[in-house]
């Protein structure tokens, strides 16, 4: 690695180093308040209502629930950074485990996720950039696009009719997945994981075809065909590489999404990922547990961007990164 | 969109922008015989106009939606176009009242998204700076944030009441646009016209309103139809969830959600308000696509 390049990679770690704590404060400020502007006494939720006035004070104090917003939120921030998310009003659980617990199925199923998505969309976006502008290149464009406008629980729907109620190829309810073999998690999963998969595919296909497309047109590529290589050597040799680049900034920002949970993909299949667990949170107005979630949500999210910057800066030699701030 | 150009005229004029704004109501004219000639952009309308008059109009046509008309979970038939449900509504009757939360939240908060958005996007380009960088690299991260997760939290703190909603979409959808058009403008302050404004004494205001707005403004309505069909999209994820309309309103969202135990033994009480959501969305993305695209 040169040195100008091992220098933009430090000034870019150092950028995102304070950005993100910042933001991350933010966030927590703007949860916690947010959280505790909802009506109602959390000591009074956890104890029931045959608690006396004195029981669900003294829970209230002892939760650090007491005092003033400021206090309060400083009491929780100091617990979260320290590992220690308090217990959980509703499942009378310690969040941590909950929220890891939890987060931890979401990975599976993003992960999953991905590894359909990524192959495909390199596939089709590579297939449209070699025949740009005819037909099929703009039916895939038109099929994408209005895949992706539907929403998930939607064409969750319809393939869950399809393939669970007509054909009986996977079970309707995704929850079972994790007590079973590797084999048959596969198979409960696989559904959740295309649903997931089409939401986020057409965004990731128009890029890479617009990759290809660039290096089509680029001097480079032109010299590899006249110096008579064969179109398997360039496009393995010339193009994967360079129509991978703006692949991966598109892929930092939904990594996060992806790994965070899908909160419309969860709730649809019954399957106990961390968004689902977060929506039942604010409903049932369990505040630690959706602070302490929403957290490590947006954590994992500006950590894969993070994550992405620094691999744009390493795969692509040419990337100044302001122009990619600024485009 | 070309209301705005007798306000650029008043303005004592360099030779310029004369023939640049009349070239630009003759290119406006051809734009709309070109998206007249797109059958997706004609049949989109046609989709759209469809749940307008729905939406506004189902209590005249006779509809029904919360009594109930006819045996449970009756197939669709002469008389239940679309079925009945668990409790024996008649299901066109629900999908039809549905258009009215949808076309609510849906516009209003796509129009505040589109100015909020659009105001910050047009200032920050236009002034450039640290005010600039400090907004984008802001919106930066804030776009990278999963935004259901937040708008999850934003409901359960302000309710799920109309208005709370309409705020919601709008400060949700805002950084985004506010980026495309920022873009948008930084193309055009490289261009002549907007220097020449700048030198003739214009005020920062003005050049902004007369000289830059009218030239951006394709892009704010291409925006604003894309947020339409996203707000649309994200209500009613919110009904799914449970987050939005209350049982027993008739809503999108709310149906499938409710009638998802009945998928095995009555599909069309799911299916039907899903190709409403599907058709609706996709419809609004469709009559964006096509006037990107005739305005490119």
């Amino acid at each position: 690695m040169s040195t100008a390049r091992r220098r933009r990679l430090l000034s870019l770690v150092g950028q995102r180093v304070v950005q993100i704590p910042l933001v991350l404060v933010v966030v927590s400020i703007l949860t916690f308040w947010l959280v505790q502007v909802v009506p109602g006494d959390p000591g009074r939720n956890a104890l029931g209502q045959y608690a006396t006035a004195a029981q669900v004070q003294a829970w209230n104090v002892d939760h650090g629930l007491d005092g003033s917003l400021v206090s309060r939120y400083l009491h929780w921030i100091g617990g979260f950074v320290t590992g220690d998310w308090g217990t959980s009003f509703v499942y009378s659980e310690p969040v941590r485990d909950l929220v890891l617990g939890r987060l931890g199925n979401s990975l599976l199923l993003g992960a999953y996720a991905f590894v359909i998505m990524v192959p495909v969309a390199l596939v089709l976006g590579a297939v449209q950039a070699y025949r740009q502008g005819r037909r099929s290149d703009r039916a895939v464009t038109v099929g994408l696009l209005t895949v992706s406008a539907i929403p998930e629980f939607v064409v969750g729907i319809v393939l869950l009719l399809v393939f669970a109620v007509w054909l009986r190829v996977v079970p309707v309810q995704a929850s079972g997945a994790l007590d079973a073999g590797f084999g048959e998690r596969l198979r409960v999963l696989t559904l959740p994981a295309v649903v997931l998969a089409l939401a986020y595919l057409a965004v990731l296909t128009r890029m890479v075809r617009a990759g290809v497309i660039e290096t089509i047109r680029s001097q480079f590529h032109r010299t590899a065909v006249l110096k008579g290589l064969t179109t398997g050597q360039i496009v393995r040799r010339h193009v994967v590489r360079n129509a991978l680049i703006p692949t991966f900034s598109v892929l930092g920002i939904y990594l996060g999404t992806l790994l965070g949970g899908s909160v419309i993909v969860e709730t649809l299949f019954s399957y106990p990922g961390l968004g689902a667990l977060l929506v039942s949170a604010a409903e049932r107005k369990d505040a630690l547990l959706l602070e302490s979630g929403v957290m490590l949500a947006g954590a994992l999210s500006l950590g894969a961007l993070l994550l992405t910057d620094l691999l744009f800066v390493v795969v692509d030699p040419r990337i100044r990164f302001e122009r990619r701030v600024t485009a | 969109m070309t209301a705005v150009v007798p306000g650029a005229l008043a303005t004592d004029a360099p030779v310029a922008t004369g023939p640049e704004q009349t070239a630009g109501s003759r290119r406006a004219r051809r734009g709309w015989r070109a998206l007249l000639g797109r059958p997706t952009f004609l049949v989109s309308v046609a989709v759209l106009v469809w749940w307008v008059v729905l939406a506004v109009g189902w209590h005249a046509l006779g509809l029904q939606p919360f009594a109930k008309s006819g045996e449970l979970l009756q197939a669709p038939s002469a008389a239940h176009w679309f079925g009945t449900d668990s409790l024996g509504r008649d299901v066109f009757a629900r999908v039809a009242a549905g258009a009215r939360p949808a076309l609510v939240i849906g516009p209003f908060g796509a129009a505040l998204a589109t100015v909020l958005g659009g105001t910050l996007g047009l200032v920050a380009g236009f002034h450039r700076g640290w005010v600039d960088t400090a907004l984008m690299r802001f919106f930066d991260v804030l776009l990278a944030l999963p935004s259901l997760i937040f708008l999850v939290v934003l409901v359960g703190a302000f309710g799920v009441s109309t208005p709370a909603l309409v705020l919601i979409v709008g400060v949700l959808f805002a950084p985004g646009i506010a980026r495309i058009v920022r873009a948008a403008v930084l193309v055009e302050m490289g261009k002549s016209y907007v220097q020449a404004a700048r030198l003739q004494g214009e005020s920062a205001l003005r050049a902004m309103l007369t000289e830059l707005l009218p030239n951006v403004v394709g892009v704010f309505v291409v925006q604003a139809v894309l947020s339409l069909g996203a707000a649309i999209f994200i209500t009613a994820s919110l009904s799914f969830l449970g987050l939005g309309s209350q049982p027993p309103a008739a809503d999108w969202g709310l149906d499938i959600n409710a009638n998802r135990a009945y998928l095995q033994a009555a599909w069309w009480t799911v299916v039907f308000p899903g190709v409403a959501v599907a058709s609706i969305v996709v419809a609004a993305n469709l009559i964006a696509d096509n006037l990107k695209e005739v305005a490119e």
